[in-house]
């Protein structure tokens, strides 16, 4: 390439890619500057590994760090169980599957605030959950089902959430495995779980570690399903971020900003290892 | 036919459940936002005693209400339009130039999307601190509304500017046509649903984003989302959470609803012919 086609490309990448760079850059950069003692809102700037020795020691980040993957692990692994059968099931068009792909959908329009309020509603204290399950006679009296200690809530408001996301990515990568491939294993005497094992999981594992690791990513980060459904006695990394910053606690928000990006990282990356192995090694 | 029979037994059985999961959510929320405050619903009513519009009037009249539909429906196409124009450039580039590291450049357009969201926000607001620039909260989200979901349109872009097809280009320039001419007859219709899919999708992302408006917006800029979390939150009234929750999901159903259309009829459109 010539000098000046690099020029003309350069030219052109740099109000979009350029700017996606420099902006989630510069975000970034200061957040690791800010959790080392720089770039002071208030007092003075210097290097300083303070800000990551208190928040180590603190139990609120530790268990806000566990939570968090807790919350993230298992909503990302929900949301592909669910979606796995559903693909397969969806992968030949027949009466009526177009219609239940859009009422899978569906939750992909509406806004994760008003599934968390949708949800409250219905497990209220005198919500309309409590009520059958009083009406049937199952239950004497109401029982508090919002905020439980076990966030059992966020993870069904993330799997409700997330699995038609998983399911949009399984469907793709489930209908592009030939007929062929499919009905060779059934010849070769193949039941429908060998089928599975060895010809769909194999030939999908790379649209399922995407589903897991955006998945992962969001679940792990997530602030308003646990704001509103989850429990009390915990925090989630985002929400105890924004309660440092809200208290001007620039510092300890960006050692807890840069916690969660590290573990979103290696969290997928782990994630991604682990699917592999699991789908690909039973193949040998 | 057994396993035509086992379709439909799922089919009504899958149905039915998705149905109750979405019937019965969005009926009590309609119910709630229908509540009269005369008389509150309580647990032993199957529906609310007296209904009235009186939430929906309240709401309306004596909320931040309009000033967040005002903010979100400003706020929304500015950034729809400045992340098309901002990522046109680009889009051309990864669809219609071939350089090495192209693949690269494509996988770094989609890091706004990797890193979360409450990250980007907090530290963007901590730098408009460090520039002083944080009092104009509408052009700062704006800027940064464009720019975290500016991936959206490079991704739908870089697709429609592959499907241009270069024969109509060179028949264009052969017939003597001017940049602009050829611009006109050979790029803009075959890139004409994918600025429509761009538009729509950087609109509806824009108009439900939380995390930016909440938290470089807060306290003063209220948008949609962000007046729904403070109803949901330490001024939790239930009635009034019902209503803005239908406020933020019905248009948005319908814009999805247009999009899945969109999406549907660029592609026979642009696939057709040899190419």
């Amino acid at each position: 390439m010539t000098l000046r086609k690099w020029l003309l490309v350069l030219s052109l990448l740099t109000p979009g890619i350029g700017l996606i760079v420099a902006f989630i850059g510069v975000a970034v950069y200061i957040a690791a500057a800010q959790s080392f003692g720089y770039y002071n809102l208030a007092g003075e700037s210097s290097f300083s590994l303070e800000f990551w020795d208190r928040m180590l020691d603190r139990k609120v980040f530790s268990r806000a760090v566990m939570y968090s993957i807790y919350i993230g692990v298992i909503s990302a692994f929900l949301s592909v169980a669910f979606a796995y059968p559903l693909a397969i099931w969806l992968r030949k068009p027949f009466p009526g599957s177009l219609a239940i792909g859009a009422m899978l959908k569906a939750p992909l329009l509406v806004h994760g605030l008003v599934v968390a309020f949708l949800f409250i509603n219905v497990i209220s204290y005198h919500g309309i959950l409590n009520q059958l399950l009083q009406g049937i006679g199952l239950w004497d009296e109401p029982h508090r089902l919002q905020n439980d200690r076990n966030a059992i809530g966020v993870l069904i408001l993330q799997t409700w959430k997330n699995m038609p996301f998983a399911l949009l990515l399984l469907t793709g990568a489930v209908q592009s495995i030939s007929d062929d491939v499919l009905n060779a294993a059934r010849d070769l005497g193949a039941g429908s779980f060998d089928r599975f094992r060895k010809v769909i999981a194999p030939l999908t594992v790379s649209a399922m570690q995407a589903a897991l690791i955006i998945i992962f990513i969001g679940a792990l980060a997530d602030f308003s399903f646990q704001v509103i459904a989850g429990p009390t006695n915990r925090q989630s990394l985002s929400q105890l971020m924004v309660f440092f910053k809200d208290g001007g606690r620039w510092n300890d928000a960006a050692v807890v900003g840069v916690s969660l990006m590290i573990i979103a990282i290696a969290g997928s990356a782990l994630l991604a290892a682990v699917s592999r192995i699991v789908m690909r090694g039973r193949i040998a | 036919m057994s396993a035509q029979r086992l379709n439909q037994i799922l089919l009504v059985l899958l149905v039915s459940l998705t149905a109750i999961w979405l019937i019965v959510p969005f009926s009590m929320a309609i119910l709630w936002s229908l509540v009269d405050p005369a008389e509150p619903w309580t647990a032993d009513k199957l529906v609310p005693p007296v209904m009235s519009f009186y939430r929906w009037q309240d709401m309306w009249e004596n909320s931040s209400l309009q000033t967040a539909l005002v903010n979100s429906y400003l706020l929304a196409p500015s950034a729809a339009i400045a992340a098309l124009a901002l990522a046109m450039p680009t889009a051309f580039a990864l669809g219609r130039i071939r350089f090495p590291g192209r693949e690269v450049c494509k996988i770094l357009a989609l890091l706004p999307l990797i890193v979360p969201p409450f990250v980007t926000s907090i530290f963007f607001t901590s730098m408009l601190y460090q520039l002083g620039l944080h009092t104009w909260r509408f052009g700062a989200i704006l800027f940064a509304h464009a720019i975290v979901f500016m991936p959206y349109a490079i991704r739908i872009m870089t697709v429609s500017f592959e499907q241009v097809r270069s024969d109509h280009i060179d028949a264009a320039r052969d017939l003597g046509a001017s940049a602009w001419a050829r611009w006109k007859v050979a790029y803009l219709p075959a890139l004409k649903p994918g600025i429509f899919a761009s538009l729509l999708i950087v609109f509806i992302q824009s108009i439900e984003e939380f995390a930016l408006a909440f938290i470089v917006g807060s306290p003063d800029f209220t948008t949609i989302p962000t007046l729904l979390y403070g109803t949901l939150g330490q001024d939790f009234v239930r009635p009034n959470a019902a209503v803005l929750s239908l406020i933020l999901v019905v248009p948005n159903v319908i814009l999805m609803l247009i999009l899945e259309r969109l999406l549907k009829s660029a592609n026979p459109a642009l696939s057709s012919g040899k190419g």
